[in-house]
C-alpha cells in the first residue's frame, strides 16, 4: 500500500465518522396532541388543570358520565371518589345498609371485609389520583417553570391561589387517606413520576405534613366565604384543619382540641349562617344555601357522573317511593338506614325533630331482617334532585344537587365537642351553638337542651341526627371509641342482625391487596 | 436536517474524490473481466471468488468481475464458489486492454450455494453463520398472489403466513412465534434496502405490501435468528423479511404474463335451513311464530358470488456490460367471493443500474409506484348473513329501508343485502417507494467499498364511507345518513451510508469482512378526516357532502425518527471457522427521553465440520456446517409518544363548576417516561448439511427466544404516576422451537428427462408467557380475545405459565358419547353453570374462578412441502401446508348455537350445533366451542408447458389454489386469523387460474 491509499482510506473513515454523529437528535415532540410540552402555552390551561383537581372528587374521567377514565381496573361509576368515601364512612356504621350483591359490597355492611375488596382499591386509587394530580400541578407551576414560560404577573397572582387550592385538595385527600387506611406513603411534588415505589409514612408524619401545609397556604386563599362557588377558601381549609385536630388523638395519640377550636374561629366568625330550612341543604338549589362552607358541585347537563350525587339520590329510592318525587327517572333500590340511628330521633320518624321527617316509612320495616331486601329498614331520600320550589333538576338522571362536604352546623357541633373535651372555649357558646342547631331541627325552642344535658354522648347522637349520611359517621364513632368492639352494637355489626363485637383493628381499612403487590415497601395494617 | 445535508455533501464529495484517483494508477498491464452464471439456471452468481495467481476478486450482484493490473500473457483464471464445482479457464491478456472470460458453474448442493442478502450487504451462503433462508423466484407460490407474503407461505421453516382470504386483506407473518402482546408481532419488511414502517399507525392500507406487484420480486430472504437480525436492532425481534426486486441480467427482452382466475367459496357456516329453522321456532319459541315469515332465503348465498380476477404484467429489460434496466407495468383486478370486496392495483416499477469507471462506481435507481383501489364489505354483512332469519325475504316492497326487508327491532341483525347494496366503503391508496444508491469500490484497496443510499416511502390514501339515511341502522341510531372521509398521508425518508472492506490475510489464512454504517430515518403522518351526519339528502353518496346536521373534522399529525449506527465483522479462518459479530445502536423517538438509545449486539460462530479430515473420513462427501448464535433484538412497534403524558381535554358533560361558570378540565395521563423497546435475546444452534454430493441438503435449527420488558398496562404503586395503571415495560415471555428443512433433487433428469425437486420443512414452536408483573407473584391474568355475544366478553387469557392468548374456558361435563351435557344435574330446577361445568377449584360454587386456560390458537407444528417436477416442456408443482395442534374458538357456533337466539327480539337463525347440544341458553365460555383445527391443505397445484413459437419462448400454465383442506374443524376456515377466533371471518375460497407468459 502506498501513501495515497492510506490517505484515501483515512479520508473514507473520516467521512463515515463525520456522518455518524452528524445527526443524533432522536427526540420528537408530539405536535397534534396536547402534552406537558405545549399545554401551558395557553394561559387558560392553569385554570383548566386546577378544575381537574376539583373534578377528581366528583367525576370519574374526562367524559361525562363515564369514559376516558382517571383510574382503571374497576367500573368508573362504582369507583367514584365521593361514592366510595360515603360507602366506607356510612355502610359499616349504624347509619346505613346497602342491599346490592356486587362483589365486596355486602361485607361493607358488616365490617367483615378483606384486603381484596375492590372498593378499597378504588378509594385508595382515587385518593392517590388526587395526590398525583395535585403534585403534577405543583410541579408545573413552580416559579422556575412560570419564569421559563414568561407568565404574566396577573396570571401569576392567580396561580398563587391555584397552588394553595391544589395543596388544600391534596391535604383533603391525605386526610381521607390516613383516616381510612392509616399509614400510607407520603408522596409530594418532589417525588418524580415513574420513580421507584415510595416508602410508607406513618399517620403522624402525614398528619404533621397536612397540618403544616394548611397553615402555610391559609394566607394564599380567599377569606372565608369569599372564594368562588365550588372552590376552596379559608373557610374550607379551616374546617379541614379543625377536622384533623379534632381527630388528632386517633391519628397521632395526642389530643389537640385547643388547636381545633382555634382552627374553627375563622369559620365561626365568617359569613356563614345556618340555613333556615334544613332540607334546603340537600336540594337541587343548595348552592344558594348560606350554610355550606365547602361543596362538591354537580350539574345535570355539565357535570355528569354515575357516582357522587347521582348515586346518593338514585340509590336510596326504591320500594313504594315514587322516583319523580325526587326529580329522577328511576330509583336504584340500594341503601337504607339501620334501626339504631332511627331511635336517636325523639319520637322516631314523624316526631318533633323534623329532621326525622326525611325518613320514608311507607312499606318499609324499621328492622333490617334481610340486607338484600330494600323494604327492610327505613328509606332515607335525604338528597333530592328538586329545588326548594319543587322544580325538578335539569336532567332526570344526573342531578343538579351539590354535596355539602363541610357546613356550619358541623362546625357548631365540633366546637361544642372540643369545648366538652377540654379544649378551652366557652361552654355557654357551645350550648348556644347546639341549641341553634336544635332550634332549626324542631322549628322552635322545644328541643333546646340545658347545660346539664350538654354531654359528649349527646353531641355524638346530635351529630348522627344532624349529619346522617353526610359521610362523617365512621370517623365520629372511632373518635368516641365505639366503631369497633362491643360497647355499642347495631344491626349487622359483625355479621349478625343483633350485632356483635368486632375487632379493634377494623378501625382501619386494610391497604388494598393490589397495592401491597405494586408497592413492596408497604406493611399491611395489623390484623389483615 | 441541516446537519444531514452537510453529512451528505461530505460523503458525496468523498465518493467523487475516490472516483477520480484510480485513473492515475494504471500500469503496463491489462484487465480481465467477465461474468459468472449458474450453469443450470443461467442466473448471475455473485460472490464467486475469481482469482488469477495472487489476484483475487469477488463477483458483484450481476455476477460480474474485474481483475486489474494483470501482466500481459496467458493466465489461468479460477472461479470458485461453495456449492458449485470450481471452474477454470485460460485467457490471453494484452497490456492496456481488457480480456473477457465468462464462467458457467455447475451446482453442487442446493442449500449452500449462491449468495444471500443480509442486512446492509450480502454474503456467500457458505459463509452465513446465522439462520437465514432465501426463497427465490422459482420457488415462489403460484396462482393468484396479491401480496408478497403469500409467495413464501409454507416455504420457510418457522415462518407462518396467515392470510384472511379477502383480496387485499391483511396478512400476518409470524417468525418463530410472536414476541409481543401489546406491540406488533410482524417482522420488519425491507424492500430493496428500504425498511417499511410498521406499527405506530404508519402502515397504510390493509396490508403493508399491497402496493408491490409480486411479479417484480426476485427473492425473499428471511432473517430468523438474532445474529442475522441484530443488525436491524430495535426492529429485529420479530425477524426481518428482505425483499429484492428483479433487475435485468441479460440482453434486451420483453416479457408479458397474463392470467385469469375464478374463485369460489369452499365452506360456509353451518346454520339451519329455512325448514329446520321453522321447526326450531315451532318447538322452542312458539311465541315467535307470528314473526316467522314464509320465504326461503339463503342469506349466505345472497351475499356470495364467484370471484373473478385478471392480472397482466409487462416488463422491458436489458443489460449491457455497464448498465441494466428493467421497467415493468402491472395490473391486477380481483373480486372477492363476498360481494362488495375487491381490490385493483395498477403498478409500475423501474430498476436502473449503471456502472462507471470500469465498474468501480455502480449507481442504481429503484422506483416503484402503485395505485390500489379497495372495495370493502361493510362490517356487519357476514355476521348478518349468518344470523338473519332464513324465512324472511330479501326484498319488501313496502319497506321504508330502500325496499329491503328489515326487522323493527334495535337488537335484530340488519339485512345484509341491504347493507351491501346501499352503503359504500372504499379506499384508494397511492404509494411509491424508491431509492437511489451508489456503491463505490475503491481502486487503491481491493475489497473496500462505500455505499450511500437515499430512499423514500410516500403514501397517500383516501377512505370513503357512506351510509344513506334510510339504511336500517342509520334510522335505528337516529344518525340520519353519514359520510366519512379520511385522507391520510405518510412520508418516510431514509439516508444510509455504509462501508465494507473485505480482505484476505494470507499469513493467518483468514478472510475478514468489515461493515460499518449509519442510517437516519424520519416519518411523518398526517391524518385529516371528516364526519358528516344527518345528511339533508342521500343522492350524492360519498362524493359530496350536502348540508348536514353534524359536521366534524379531525386532524392528527405524528412524527417519528430513528437514528442508528451499526457495524459488523465477518471473519473466516482456515476456510472452516466462521465468526460474525455485529452491533447496532438505535436512537428512537418512541423511547423515553432517558432511554433514547439502545444497543443490540450479536455474535455467531460456524464451523465447517466437513472441512475437517476426521469428518471427511466419517461422512465422506458430505457438507456439514455447525452454527451457534446469540443476539439481542428489540421491538419498537408501539405507538408514538408513549413516553409523553398527554393532556386529555374533558367533554362538555365533564366540566367543573367554578362560581357561575363551568370550566373544561385538562388531565395529564399516566405515561412511563422511561418506556423503551421490548427486548428479545435469542439463542440458536443449527446444522446445515449437504449429502450425496449435494442432492440432499437442508438445515436443522434449535432456538430459544427470551423476551423481556414486554409492554403491559399494569397497576403501579400509588403516587408514582398519574393514574393507578400505567403502560410500561414489565412482562416477559419465551419461545422455543425446532426447525427442519430438507431439499432433495430426487430425480435429476436421468430417467428420460424427468426431474423432481422436493422440499420439506417443519417447525415446532412453544410459546409461554413467563410473567406479567414481577411484583404480583404470578397470580395475575389479563383477559383478552373479545367475542361476539354478550357485552365485553373475552375468551382468551394472558396468564403466566401458559401460551399467550390461551383459550380461557369452563370444562364442560360430557356425556358417554362425548357430547356436552345440558341438564339439571343438581336438581335445583334450573340449568346453569352449576350443572354444566366442572368445579375446578373445588369450592362451593362454579363461578368465574373455575375457568381454566385450555390450548391456544398457535399451532405446535407447521409443516410445508413443495414438489417441482419437469419433463420435457412440462412442469408441475404443488405446495402442501399443514398446521398441527392449533385450536379455534367457533364463535359462530357459540353465539348462535342456542335457542335463546330465537326468543330475544326477532328470531335469529341458529348454528346447527344446537341440534346436537340442545342449549337453551348461550354457553360462551364452554370448552365445547374450542375446536381442534389442525389441517392439511394443498395450497396450490400448477401445471405448465413451455415451448417456443416463432422463436419466442412461451409458457402456458394453470393453477388451482386451496385444492383441498382436510380438517376436523367445523367452521369455515381452520386458519381463523392469528387469534383463532372464528367470528364470521371471511370464508376461504378455491381459485382456478390460467395464463400465459411470453418472452420477446
Amino acid at each position: 500500500m502506498n501513501g495515497t491509499m492510506h490517505r484515501a482510506l483515512a479520508a473514507a473513515a473520516a467521512a463515515l465518522l463525520l456522518a455518524l454523529p452528524g445527526c443524533t437528535e432522536t427526540l420528537v415532540e408530539p405536535k397534534s396532541t396536547v402534552t406537558g410540552a405545549n399545554v401551558f402555552r395557553d394561559p387558560g390551561s392553569y385554570r383548566a388543570f386546577l378544575a381537574k383537581l376539583y373534578a377528581g372528587l366528583v367525576l370519574t374521567g374526562q367524559q361525562g358520565p363515564a369514559g376516558r377514565p382517571d383510574i382503571q381496573g374497576i367500573d368508573e361509576g362504582f369507583s367514584q371518589y365521593l361514592r366510595q368515601y360515603w360507602q366506607m364512612q356510612e355502610l359499616p356504621t349504624d347509619e346505613a345498609v346497602i342491599g346490592w350483591g356486587d362483589a365486596g359490597l355486602p361485607e361493607l355492611n358488616t365490617q367483615l371485609w378483606s384486603s381484596l375488596n375492590q372498593f378499597f382499591a378504588a378509594m385508595y386509587g382515587r385518593i392517590f389520583f388526587q395526590v398525583a394530580m395535585a403534585n403534577e400541578f405543583l410541579r408545573e407551576t413552580t416559579d422556575q417553570k412560570l419564569d421559563e414560560r414568561r407568565v404574566s404577573d396577573a396570571l401569576r397572582q392567580q396561580i398563587r391561589q391555584y397552588r394553595a387550592e391544589a395543596r388544600f385538595l391534596r391535604a383533603l385527600s391525605y386526610w381521607h387517606g390516613i383516616d381510612l387506611f392509616g399509614n400510607i406513603p407520603l408522596v409530594t411534588e418532589d417525588f418524580p413520576i415513574g420513580a421507584t415505589p415510595p416508602p410508607q409514612s406513618t399517620r403522624e408524619e402525614i398528619f404533621a405534613f397536612v397540618v403544616a401545609e394548611l397553615n402555610e397556604i391559609m394566607g394564599e386563599l380567599p377569606p372565608p366565604g369569599a372564594g368562588e362557588y365550588g372552590r376552596a377558601d379559608q373557610g374550607a381549609a379551616s374546617m379541614l384543619l379543625a377536622k384533623l385536630y379534632m381527630n388528632a388523638g386517633v391519628y397521632t395519640g395526642q389530643e389537640r382540641y385547643a388547636e381545633a377550636l382555634a382552627a374553627l374561629e375563622p369559620v365561626l366568625n365568617g359569613p356563614y349562617r345556618l340555613d333556615d330550612d334544613y332540607r334546603h341543604l340537600f336540594l337541587a338549589d343548595n348552592h344558594t344555601s348560606p350554610e355550606i362552607i365547602f361543596t362538591l358541585p354537580q350539574d345535570g347537563l355539565r357535570t355528569q357522573t354515575w357516582g357522587g350525587m347521582t348515586f346518593l339520590i338514585h340509590a336510596p329510592v326504591g320500594g313504594a317511593m315514587s322516583a319523580a318525587d325526587y326529580g329522577i327517572d328511576f330509583g336504584w333500590g340500594g341503601p337504607r338506614v339501620k334501626p339504631e340511628v332511627v331511635a336517636l330521633y325523639e319520637g322516631g320518624p314523624g316526631g318533633p325533630d323534623q329532621r326525622s321527617h326525611l325518613f320514608f316509612t311507607e312499606g318499609q320495616s324499621l328492622e333490617v331482617a334481610s340486607i338484600p331486601s330494600f323494604t327492610d329498614g327505613l328509606a332515607l331520600p335525604k338528597y333530592r334532585n328538586v329545588t326548594s320550589a319543587g322544580t325538578p333538576g335539569s336532567h332526570p338522571t344526573f342531578p343538579d344537587t351539590d354535596f355539602p362536604m363541610f357546613r356550619l352546623a358541623d362546625a357548631y357541633l365540633m366546637y361544642a365537642e372540643a369545648v366538652l373535651r377540654g379544649g378551652g372555649g366557652s361552654r355557654a357558646q357551645a350550648l348556644d351553638y347546639v341549641n341553634q342547631v336544635r332550634e332549626r331541627a324542631y322549628g322552635d325552642t322545644s328541643g333546646n337542651i340545658t347545660d346539664a344535658e350538654l354531654t359528649l354522648d349527646f353531641i355524638l347522637d346530635e351529630r348522627a341526627r344532624e349529619l346522617i349520611w353526610e359521610a362523617h359517621r365512621r370517623t365520629d364513632l372511632i373518635r368516641y371509641g365505639r366503631f369497633t368492639g362491643g360497647d355499642y352494637l347495631w344491626s349487622w355489626k359483625g355479621g349478625v342482625q343483633a350485632g356483635q363485637a368486632t375487632d379493634a383493628f377494623r378501625d382501619l381499612y386494610p391497604i388494598p391487596a393490589s397495592e401491597m403487590l405494586a408497592n413492596p415497601n408497604l406493611r399491611q395494617n395489623p390484623g389483615y | 436536517m441541516g446537519r444531514i445535508r452537510r453529512s451528505l455533501g461530505v460523503t458525496l464529495a468523498l465518493l467523487l474524490l475516490l472516483a477520480a484517483s484510480p485513473l492515475a494508477a494504471q500500469g503496463p498491464a491489462g484487465t480481465i473481466r467477465g461474468r459468472v452464471v449458474d450453469g443450470s439456471t443461467q442466473q448471475p452468481l455473485p460472490g464467486v471468488i475469481v482469482s488469477v495467481g495472487e489476484r483475487t476478486t469477488l463477483t458483484d450482484t450481476e455476477g460480474r468481475y474485474l481483475i486489474v493490473g494483470v501482466p500481459a500473457g496467458t493466465h489461468t483464471v479460477r472461479a470458485a464458489s461453495l456449492g458449485y464445482a470450481t471452474a477454470s479457464g485460460e485467457v490471453a491478456v494484452v497490456a492496456g486492454q481488457s480480456a473477457a472470460l465468462d464462467f458457467s458453474l455447475v451446482p453442487e448442493a442446493l442449500a449452500l450455494r449462491g449468495i444471500v442478502v443480509v442486512g446492509y450487504g450480502q454474503q456467500r451462503a457458505r459463509d452465513v453463520t446465522g439462520s437465514v433462508e432465501l426463497v427465490s423466484v422459482e420457488e415462489f407460490n403460484t396462482g393468484r398472489v396479491i401480496s408478497a407474503e403469500q409467495l413464501i407461505a409454507a416455504k420457510v421453516a418457522g415462518v407462518n403466513v396467515i392470510d384472511t382470504g379477502e383480496p387485499g386483506g391483511g396478512i400476518s407473518l409470524r417468525v418463530r412465534g410472536g414476541t409481543s402482546v401489546t406491540s406488533s408481532n410482524e417482522p420488519l419488511i425491507v424492500v430493496d434496502g428500504i425498511p417499511l414502517a410498521i406499527g405506530g399507525g404508519l402502515s397504510m392500507g390493509r396490508n403493508a405490501l399491497n402496493f408491490l406487484d409480486p411479479n417484480d420480486i426476485a427473492s425473499v430472504t428471511l432473517l430468523k435468528d438474532a445474529s442475522a437480525t441484530a443488525i436491524y436492532g430495535s426492529r429485529g425481534a420479530n425477524g426481518v423479511l428482505l425483499i429484492q426486486t428483479k433487475s435485468a441480467a441479460r440482453g434486451p427482452e420483453i416479457t408479458y404474463t397474463s392470467s385469469f382466475s375464478i374463485s369460489t367459496v369452499t365452506r360456509q357456516p353451518d346454520v339451519l335451513s329455512a325448514e329446520q329453522f321453522r321447526r326450531a321456532v315451532q318447538e322452542h319459541a312458539p311465541e315467535k311464530l307470528s314473526m316467522l315469515g314464509n320465504a326461503n332465503t339463503d342469506w349466505r348465498d345472497a351475499v356470495q358470488r364467484r370471484g373473478q380476477g385478471q392480472e397482466h404484467h409487462l416488463a422491458f429489460s436489458g443489460a449491457t456490460d455497464d448498465l441494466d434496466y428493467r421497467f415493468s407495468l402491472g395490473y391486477l383486478e380481483q373480486n372477492g367471493v363476498i360481494e362488495g370486496s375487491a381490490t385493483e392495483r395498477l403498478s409500475a416499477s423501474l430498476n436502473y443500474g449503471q456502472r462507471f469507471f470500469d465498474g468501480r462506481l455502480s449507481v442504481r435507481a429503484n422506483v416503484k409506484g402503485s395505485r390500489t383501489k379497495d372495495a370493502l364489505t361493510p362490517g356487519g354483512v357476514l355476521g348478518a348473513a349468518t344470523t338473519f332469519a332464513p324465512t324472511q325475504p330479501i326484498r319488501d316492497e313496502n319497506s321504508p329501508y330502500g325496499g329491503f326487508f328489515e326487522w323493527e327491532d334495535a337488537l335484530a341483525p340488519n339485512n345484509p343485502v341491504a347493507e351491501l347494496r346501499l352503503s359504500t366503503e372504499e379506499a384508494t391508496i397511492y404509494r411509491s417507494i424508491g431509492s437511489l444508491e451508489g456503491e463505490y469500490r475503491a481502486p487503491f484497496l481491493e475489497g473496500l467499498s462505500a455505499t450511500l443510499r437515499l430512499g423514500y416511502d410516500v403514501a397517500k390514501g383516501e377512505r370513503l364511507r357512506f351510509y344513506p339515511s334510510f339504511l336500517r341502522w342509520q334510522v335505528e341510531q337516529g344518525i340520519g345518513g353519514q359520510v366519512n372521509r379520511e385522507n391520510p398521508t405518510q412520508v418516510s425518508t431514509l439516508l444510509e451510508a455504509f462501508a465494507n472492506y473485505t480482505t484476505r490475510l494470507e499469513r493467518y489464512g483468514a478472510e475478514v469482512d468489515l461493515t460499518a454504517g449509519y442510517t437516519y430515518e424520519e416519518s411523518r403522518g398526517d391524518y385529516p378526516s371528516f364526519l358528516a351526519q344527518g345528511l339533508s339528502f342521500d343522492l350524492l353518496g360519498p362524493n359530496g357532502v350536502p348540508a348536514a346536521a353534524i359536521e366534524r373534522t379531525f386532524l392528527t399529525v405524528e412524527e417519528s425518527r430513528l437514528i442508528s449506527g451499526f457495524g459488523r465483522v465477518n471473519l473466516t479462518l482456515a476456510d472452516r471457522y466462521l465468526m460474525t459479530l455485529s452491533l447496532r445502536r438505535d436512537g428512537s423517538s418512541r423511547f423515553g427521553p432517558s432511554r433514547q438509545w439502545g444497543t443490540f449486539p450479536a455474535a455467531s460462530f460456524a464451523w465447517w465440520l466437513s472441512q475437517e479430515e476426521f469428518m471427511q473420513r466419517l461422512v465422506p462427501g458430505a457438507d456439514l456446517k455447525l452454527r451457534l448464535s446469540w443476539g439481542v433484538n428489540g421491538n419498537q412497534a408501539f405507538p408514538n409518544y408513549r413516553a409523553f403524558s398527554d393532556y386529555v381535554i374533558s367533554d362538555p358533560t365533564a366540566q367543573v363548576q367554578f362560581g357561575d361558570s363551568f370550566v373544561t378540565t385538562i388531565r395529564p395521563s399516566a405515561a412511563d417516561p422511561n418506556i423503551k423497546w421490548e427486548e428479545t435475546t435469542s439463542y440458536n444452534i443449527g446444522l446445515d448439511y449437504g449429502l450425496f454430493g449435494g442432492r440432499l441438503s437442508g438445515a436443522i435449527d434449535v432456538y430459544r427466544k427470551d423476551t423481556e420488558d414486554l409492554i403491559f398496562t399494569v397497576p403501579v404503586a400509588a403516587g408514582t404516576n398519574l393514574s393507578n395503571f400505567v403502560t410500561t415495560n414489565i412482562g416477559s415471555m419465551k419461545n422455543e422451537g425446532v426447525e427442519l428443512s430438507l431439499s432433495a433433487r430426487i430425480l435429476d433428469g436421468a430417467l428420460g428427462g424427468l426431474s423432481w425437486i422436493g422440499e420439506f420443512n417443519a417447525a415446532y414452536n412453544r410459546n409461554e408467557l413467563v410473567r406479567i408483573n414481577p411484583f404480583a407473584g404470578g397470580g395475575e391474568q389479563i383477559l383478552t380475545g373479545g367475542i361476539a355475544g354478550g357485552v365485553g366478553n373475552n375468551i382468551q387469557v394472558l396468564k403466566p405459565g401458559y401460551p399467550i392468548n390461551s383459550f380461557f374456558v369452563f370444562r364442560h361435563k360430557r356425556d358417554a358419547q362425548g357430547r356436552p351435557i345440558y341438564e339439571d344435574t343438581n336438581g335445583d330446577g334450573t340449568i346453569n353453570e352449576q350443572d354444566l361445568y366442572e368445579n375446578v377449584n373445588g369450592d362451593a360454587l362454579v363461578n368465574q374462578d373455575d375457568r381454566v386456560p385450555f390450548e391456544s390458537p398457535a399451532p405446535d407444528w407447521i409443516l410445508g412441502h413443495t414438489s417441482r417436477l419437469a419433463y420435457g416442456g412440462f412442469d408441475l408443482s404443488f405446495t402442501l401446508r399443514a398446521h398441527l395442534g392449533n385450536y379455534v374458538y367457533n364463535n359462530v357456533a357459540s353465539n348462535q348455537g342456542h335457542y335463546r337466539a330465537l326468543r330475544d327480539g326477532a328470531p335469529d337463525n341458529l348454528h346447527a350445533s344446537v341440534l346436537e347440544t340442545g342449549f337453551e341458553e348461550p354457553q360462551y365460555f364452554s370448552d365445547y366451542y374450542v375446536e381442534p383445527a389442525s389441517f392439511l391443505r394443498m395450497e396450490n397445484l400448477t401445471l405448465g408447458y413451455s415451448f417456443t413459437r416463432a422463436g419466442r419462448p412461451m409458457r402456458v400454465f394453470a393453477t388451482v389454489q386451496n385444492v383441498f383442506t382436510l380438517t376436523e374443524y367445523s367452521g369455515v376456515d381452520p386458519m381463523a386469523g392469528v387469534n383463532g377466533i372464528d367470528n364470521d371471518i371471511y370464508p376461504r375460497s378455491r381459485t382456478f387460474s390460467g395464463g400465459i407468459s411470453v418472452r420477446f
